[in-house]
């Protein structure tokens, strides 16, 4: 029983109903993302070579973690690579501003600080950077959000904040979750 | 049927198409260009007319925070970086090895590359890659070893690809199916699943051949229990280091004793 022209136009024009919706209910939620959460994209392009990440400069395994630098702000560098992130757990301080700065020698990555607005990719041969100001202390879970190999799912961080008294970094500025 | 659509009806379509193209159009710009960029530059403290003009690409992000470089002391990690010159070395055929260097390795390494000793490590069917790795590492002291360091450092880097390359091309032979470690044992989860409570990932998702894992991980099926085991137990502590960004190192301070020697059987009988 072939249908006529007017009920498959019908069918169509409620299922673009459908697709309008869905898709006016994404860019809501990106909205207010965007808005409410001022999750953004990193403004800034800044590129590194992937290939010698290890061997010198900025994302040396010496030099990964959290840092106050000389002007008194406060840098996380995190590798994240297949399937850990180095370090695997990094101490922020509450109400001031952070800067994170991710890099990745392998593949694209992804991060998420739960319950803050930290959220990018992190491409191999960038550095993502986000700056940010955590509110609430604690252990904020920080899984990998980009399939990025067969070891994706055992990939996360833990980023703990805690309140400005308890951030004591040492005498080169240096802080880390095991109090060295 | 379609030709007793009227004229004006296609033009009403027109009309409408045309205004639902211009209006999300519009709506794009004006949340892409207005609307999102003042409210989160209110946020971030950058007032709206440089907010707008950074959307649209006319004035500069956010600097670059100076990439401060380190002045720690570098850990001994290593110096292998896998650029276009070190990957084509190791993708080509296997070129001549010097003779005696291969007779040097075959001494401890066996000529088949089935080593003599269960100390030492099987190189048959290695992964190029991962023989070249380490080679390179014990050359540049990433890596150290009373009779492997002096060995590397008195070859050339054309030399290590081409003994990499030999002993990749090696076969492990045939296992008795007997001895094959049973894969219902707890130890295969690890090996299989990994520990996402612990974060340590699958065994596997590296160093199962082809697993799509950093390109230097070896292949640890039918490694030697005895070398594997003691392996992790110097990751664990830190006595070997040339793991890049401390992976092995992290990975292996989480397994105990057991899961060590577990593991180290549970590869060395696996095929």
């Amino acid at each position: 029983m072939a249908a006529s022209e007017e009920d498959v136009l019908r069918t169509e024009i409620r299922w673009s109903f459908v697709v309008f919706a869905a898709t006016a209910l994404i860019l809501i939620s990106i909205l207010y993302a965007g808005l409410v959460h001022g999750i953004n994209p990193p403004s800034n392009i800044e590129t590194v070579d992937p290939k010698t990440l290890h061997l010198s400069g900025e994302f040396t395994e010496g030099n990964l973690g959290t840092r106050v630098e000389a002007d008194g702000g406060v840098t996380v560098r995190v590798v994240t690579t297949q399937f850990a992130f180095v370090p695997q757990c990094v101490v922020v301080p509450t109400d001031r501003k952070v800067t994170l700065r991710f890099a990745s020698p392998d593949v694209i990555h992804g991060v998420l600080v739960a319950g803050t607005n930290v959220n990018t990719m992190v491409i191999p041969g960038y550095v993502s950077q986000v700056h940010t100001t955590f509110k609430t202390t604690g252990d904020l879970l920080t899984p990998c959000h980009e399939f990025c190999g067969l070891g994706h799912s055992q990939m996360w961080a833990i980023v703990r904040a805690v309140a400005p008294a308890d951030f004591k970094p040492d005498a080169q500025g240096r802080a880390a979750c095991d109090g060295r | 049927m379609a030709s007793s659509r009227s004229s004006s009806e296609e033009s009403r379509f027109t009309v409408l198409a045309a205004s639902a193209v211009g209006g999300i159009l519009a709506g794009g710009i004006l949340l892409g260009f207005l609307i999102l960029p003042v409210v989160q530059g209110r946020q971030a403290g950058i007032d709206p007319w440089t907010a707008i003009c950074r959307s649209l690409g006319i004035a500069p992000g956010t600097p670059a925070a100076g990439s401060p470089i380190s002045t720690a002391a570098a850990r001994p990690v290593s110096r292998v970086s896998w650029d276009e010159g070190t990957l084509r070395a190791l993708a080509g055929a296997a070129g001549p090895s010097p003779p005696e260097a291969v007779a040097q390795c075959a001494a401890c390494h066996g000529d088949a590359g089935i080593a003599t000793d269960p100390t030492f490590p099987n190189l048959a069917g290695q992964s190029a890659a991962a023989i070249f790795k380490q080679l390179h590492d014990y050359r540049s002291g990433a890596r150290v070893n009373e009779q492997m360091s002096p060995v590397a450092q008195g070859l050339d880097e054309a030399d290590l690809a081409a003994l990499a390359l030999h002993f990749a091309a090696r076969s492990k032979g045939t296992m008795d199916a007997t001895a094959r470690a049973d894969r219902n044992h707890p130890v295969a989860e690890l090996v299989l699943r990994g520990d996402p409570a612990r974060g340590i990932p699958a065994c596997n998702s590296c160093h199962a051949p082809g697993s799509g894992g950093p390109i230097e991980t070896p292949i640890l099926t039918r490694q030697n229990e005895a070398y594997l085991a003691d392996q992790l137990r110097r990751y664990a502590r830190g006595d070997r280091g040339n793991d890049i960004y401390g992976r092995m190192r992290g990975f292996s301070a989480k397994l105990t004793e057991d899961e060590i020697r577990r593991l180290a059987a549970f590869y060395a009988w696996t095929e």
